[in-house]
């Protein structure tokens, strides 16, 4: 039995009085694409530093690929494809030394490899580091993460000073030479229109733990805006799952996250109502900024919607 | 077979493909028994992720529309389906009736709606397909 590539148990940090990650829960199957979202500051970055080993967490526990990066990162790391965050390398290395450099740390570097995706990512060899574009960085980062064959890699934000172009095409690296490897990858992003057409699963962290972990297609189907008539809101409230809820001209509109089972009952009370996908921007902000009508939104007793204007 | 993704949309990526390959077959812009891009071919090309490519495939094959031969690749079927066309139609009724509903809304009458549609269908006319591009100029046996 293989155990996951990722497995967070109730992890805590808090940086003096700060607290960024308050009971973090998050399971990454083997050969997932995982996109790991969230607002600036959401504690993204301070997650995959624990996954790395780089930063230790207060309570909890942590696996990366069986092993804890706390009491092993060297392990960890040298199994594990990492892009960190404005990575920054030996800017008077040239690209061809530095590829030489990193490539004596993992006895799984694989060359061929690599000159492959000097190819491709289009890698100026003899161009000095601190010569290179943002985009060139990000790509000569990603050579470096990718060319010992990792079992799992983690890209921090990798599509951050890409442009739209680059972007595409980072997407159908990952999709090509990643995915179809069976690689695990957990990438953090907050562009969400980038990730939705990669990832297998989304997991969207907001207040220090994961606030919705789904499937992208599953996600959709579950989260729609629902419109509906105050009365006949306030009588189907108690079973909506409701992530958000306004009134706008008379009209209640709700943004509900168990669609499939809210449809039989609204079609059984016979009431008007619409329904409509929302694209994952609407579904992300209505976790993140979303205001439910009371605090119990869970299952159980009918509760009367609150009107405000 | 061109296919375009919208990014950002609120129609999800797995429907946007499959609406696209449906109706192209559907519509006969891509032929009976063409050999369309593999699973990892296409997933590449528009840089989404395989799975979803292939659950488009295999929903698509479920519909009687696609045939994966093994070893071969994957085709449009050679005689399509009659009953996902009455499906797509419909499908096209249960749009056309919330459209109805909208222009309802919107204070046309019955009458209006009627001359509504005569316009449209005046307008509609001579194009065989108005998904086409415009550069489309020669005309095949109308499937009207």
């Amino acid at each position: 039995m293989t155990s996951p590539a990722i497995e967070i148990h109730d992890v805590r940090k808090s940086f003096r009085d700060k607290r960024v990650l308050d009971g973090l829960n998050l399971t990454v199957e083997r050969g997932q694409t995982f996109a790991f979202l969230g607002r600036n500051g959401a504690g993204k970055t301070t997650t995959i530093q624990m996954l790395m080993g780089l930063l230790s967490l207060d309570q909890g526990t942590l696996k990366v690929l069986g092993r804890n990066p706390q009491q092993q990162p060297l392990e960890v790391r040298s199994t594990v494809g990492y892009l960190a965050e404005d990575q920054t390398m030996f800017g008077w290395m040239t690209c061809e030394e530095i590829i030489r450099f990193v490539a004596t740390f993992y006895p799984t570097w694989d060359h061929s490899l690599a000159r492959r995706f000097v190819d491709q990512f289009e890698v100026p060899l003899k161009t000095k580091i601190r010569h290179l574009s943002k985009g060139q960085n990000v790509r000569l980062g990603l050579l470096l993460a990718l060319a010992h064959r990792p079992e799992l890699v983690i890209l921090d934000d990798p599509a951050l000073g890409l442009d739209p172009i680059m972007r595409k095409e980072f997407n159908r690296d990952l999709v090509e030479h990643l995915q179809s490897a069976g690689t695990t990858v957990l990438y953090s992003s907050h562009l969400l229109y980038e990730v939705e057409p990669v990832a297998d699963v989304i997991a969207i962290l907001h207040n220090g733990s994961i606030v919705r972990q789904s499937g992208t297609d599953e996600l959709r189907e579950q989260v729609k805006r629902l419109i509906l008539e105050p009365d006949a809101a306030a009588r189907i409230s108690g079973d909506l799952k409701i992530l958000d809820s306004r009134t706008l001209s008379g009209e209640v509109v709700l943004v509900i996250d168990n669609a499939p089972s809210a449809i039989p009952l609204l079609r059984e009370a016979d009431f008007t109502y619409r329904l409509e996908d929302l694209s994952l921007d609407e579904i992300f902000e209505a976790f993140v900024v979303g205001r439910p009508p009371a605090p119990s939104t869970t299952t159980g007793t009918a509760q009367p919607m609150p009107v405000s204007t | 077979m061109f296919i375009r993704i919208e990014k950002g949309s609120s129609t999800p990526i797995s429907r946007q493909i499959a609406e696209q390959i449906r109706a192209q077959c559907l519509s006969g812009r891509i032929k009976p028994g063409t050999q369309i891009p593999s699973v990892r071919q296409l997933a590449r090309d528009l840089a989404v992720n395989q799975n979803t490519v292939l659950r488009v495939y295999e929903k698509l094959m479920a519909e009687k529309l696609l045939d994966m031969r093994h070893g071969e690749g994957t085709f449009v079927v050679d005689r399509l389906p009659r009953n996902e066309l009455k499906a797509l139609q419909v499908r096209f009724f249960d749009e056309l009736t919330q459209v109805t509903q909208q222009g309802r809304l919107l204070g046309f009458t019955a009458d209006d709606l009627h001359s509504l549609l005569d316009d449209a269908l005046t307008q509609t006319q001579d194009s065989s397909n108005p998904t086409d591009d415009v550069s489309h100029k020669q005309k095949t046996g109308d499937p009207a």
